[in-house]
């Protein structure tokens, strides 16, 4: 009970010291420029919460983070606009939105349908901002316990996991992509005995592979890129219906509400898989338990709400892991990750011991998102819809200039700006290829934690591998990692699920 | 797909071989008395035996599904080049390239942020039979889009960010 009054305490005077003008100035404009870069097609959230990163370098480290979830938070939401209007998700996130999204528009209901997104949204970052309050301190204090052998098992465990629910017609090229990721990690000066692998002699590679230059060309350029070469969106409907929120779709929905928000919760602290999956499988879920089954895909609010809640359920839930162990749970998270650590904030088992307070400024970062999100769902729906028919090629130009300049204003290196374009064309060339990025990305920053720990275990046990398979931690991590590479094998897939059939059955 | 496949399958293999190699003549530390794990190359060949092994799955996979036989015809590439998405892609490409890699760092970065701007959209939004009043009209809204947007990012960047422009 004390512990409990403690963390409110905590959260309350995290709360009390956003509402200032100045800090509510910040939430005012990033999350609208959020929902606005959510909004429009070919802008992602990743790619809205890289470039705003470079955009805060001046800013106190609480405002800066306090942008970016705004930013991140408000793009996921703004995404769901272009998806019901439009047919087209917003951001990836979105994608299971248009199924549903789209026909209620269609049937004169985009205003209904706004509101469904808009309550999903909201109530999805709830459910997962009471798990970010609750879980993170408790996961803080549990990842004290890991060592080596843990942290190794947890790098290989992402990236398994990530690459294959983020391609799961074709889980190979997941893992050749978080590999990938991994590889170019080990470019730059390693840190155990200081030497230089893959450098070439160049000073500018002794650091490696700055993360937000490689993030702004793989998710920036590469989105450009793709963007100009699909032929252009048809203009949105000009909705004519109410775009309030309905609390009779929240009541009659709410079992769907909650089993999509722990269901993007636990997607979200999955390292590396994301908001758009928590979307699917909340809609998967949805409809599995749904007495309206027939409705889906021509226009369900039950399918709309699963899949708009699943979504920004994922938010908080991504942001557990970036806190309590440095390794993110989503593409955006990813991003979040390399600011705190730009921002001087070192985020992982040491948090709940060294700053506390900074695990609820960020709950309290999320809830005043939230508010905005739904503050601004009601009221700008007609100037928004304005700013979807700015024209692609207006556009994509002024998105790669703030590339360019982004990417360069880190470190001032015109490096950084070359590390941009071949992170670009290499993603894009990836991703017609249908190999997710998620994967990469958490592969990059996964690169450093699996290198130092792999040989620090290793040398701890004298080369004995033993530990890496029997510490308890270790047999749930490399069991699900097993599981998960079996799973891809047909036969050895149809004899797991007999075993466990008859396991159930007995 | 099977053809990109083989060809990715082949360059994972090439790459994979490329970095065991290097990885195996990584300095050992021994003057440093180091222990034998911990040296520098065993991550990179931890890392790069996985990827063989992915190579040679696609590889594997591919030729089976006959993606090595790649069929490459002038006819092919002819068509590959003449459609219409292609060409604003290698547009793009090259417009985006030699913005950020050839005129940033070597003309002033407002000069050549706003004449990116201005060439990107007047390129993109020109169509074969426009009248000089509807060229006019995209003229003036690229010149337009390329002051504003050069002035704005070079202030916001050197002025208030304190960022020395490239």
């Amino acid at each position: 009970m004390g512990v409990l009054i403690d963390n409110l305490t905590l959260f309350l005077k995290a709360i009390g010291g956003f509402i200032t003008p100045w800090a509510l100035f910040h939430m005012a404009w990033s999350t609208l420029l959020g929902i606005i870069i959510g909004a429009l097609p070919g802008l992602t959230a990743t790619m809205g919460v890289a470039l705003i990163t470079t955009l805060t370098y001046k800013l106190h480290p609480d405002l800066a983070i306090l942008v970016l979830i705004c930013v991140y938070v408000g793009a996921i939401y703004g995404g769901s606009r272009t998806a019901i209007l439009l047919n087209i998700p917003g951001t990836p996130a979105n994608a299971a939105t248009t199924l549903d999204g789209f026909p209620l528009a269609k049937q004169g209901l985009a205003g209904r349908a706004m509101g469904v997104a808009t309550s999903g949204s909201v109530l999805g970052s709830i459910i997962g901002m009471f798990f970010l309050a609750t879980l993170a301190p408790l996961l803080g204090n549990y990842a004290l316990k890991f060592q080596s052998y843990e942290f190794f098992w947890l790098a290989i465990f992402g990236i398994v996991i990530s690459g294959h629910l983020t391609s799961l017609d074709d889980p190979i090229k997941g893992w050749i992509a978080g590999f990938l990721g991994l590889m170019t990690a080990m470019v730059g000066q390693e840190g155990i005995h200081a030497y230089e692998r893959f450098t070439y002699e160049t000073t500018q590679l002794m650091g490696g592979f700055a993360l937000i230059p490689a993030m702004v060309g793989a998710f920036g350029l590469a989105e450009v890129l793709s963007v100009m070469r699909n032929p252009p969106a048809e203009m949105a409907k000009n909705p004519q219906d109410s775009v309030i929120p309905r609390l009779a779709d929240i009541m009659k929905y709410k079992r769907t509400i909650v089993r999509s928000g722990l269901i993007g919760t636990v997607i979200g602290i999955i390292p590396g898989v994301g908001e758009d999956i928590g979307a699917w499988v909340s809609y998967a879920a949805a409809r599995r338990k749904s007495k309206e089954r027939e409705k889906f895909g021509k226009g369900s609010i039950e399918g709309l709400m699963a899949a708009e809640t699943g979504n920004n359920a994922v938010v908080p839930g991504a942001i557990i892991p970036v806190l309590t162990l440095a390794i993110p749970g989503s593409a955006p998270a990813a991003v979040l990750l390399a600011a705190m650590f730009i921002h001087g904030i070192r985020p992982g088992p040491m948090i709940m011991v060294e700053s506390p307070l900074f695990v609820y400024q960020v709950v309290a970062m999320v809830f005043f998102a939230t508010i905005a999100i739904l503050i601004y769902g009601i009221a700008l729906t007609k100037p928004l819809l304005k700013i979807l028919a700015i024209p692609r090629t207006r556009l994509m130009p002024v998105v790669f200039v703030l590339c360019v300049i982004g990417s360069y204003a880190i470190t001032s290196r015109v490096f950084d700006v070359w590390v941009m374009l071949g992170f670009g064309i290499f993603g894009y060339i990836l991703r017609e290829m249908k190999y997710p990025m998620a994967p990469l990305v958490l592969g990059i920053i996964l690169g450093d934690l699996l290198d130092k720990n792999m040989r620090r275990g290793l040398v701890l046990t004298d080369g004995d591998i033993t530990p890496f398979f029997t510490r308890p931690i270790c047999i749930v991590l490399w069991m699900i990692t097993l599981i998960s590479i079996l799973m891809t094998i047909e036969p050895v897939r149809r004899a797991l699920q007999r075993l466990f059939q008859i396991l159930s059955a007995r | 797909m099977k053809k990109a496949d083989y060809l990715t399958g082949l360059a994972l293999i090439l790459l994979s071989v490329y970095v065991l190699a290097e990885s195996w003549r990584m300095p050992r530390m021994e003057h440093l008395q180091a222990h034998p794990l911990s040296v520098p190359g065993i991550v990179p060949a931890f890392l790069a035996s996985v990827l063989l092994i992915f190579g040679l799955i696609l590889v594997g996979r591919s030729v089976k599904a006959g993606g090595h036989r790649l069929g490459l015809s002038r006819e092919g590439i002819r068509k590959v080049l003449s459609d219409p998405g292609n060409l604003r892609l290698l547009l793009t490409a090259v417009l985006t390239f030699v913005y950020a890699g050839v005129l940033v760092g070597h003309t002033p970065y407002s000069l050549s942020t706003g004449l990116f701007i201005f060439v990107f959209v007047a390129v993109f939004e020109w169509r074969r039979g426009m009248s000089s009043r509807e060229w006019t009209r995209v003229g003036l809204a690229a010149a337009v889009l390329a002051i504003v947007v050069a002035a704005a990012v070079s202030y916001a960047f050197e002025r208030l960010f304190l960022v020395t422009l490239p």
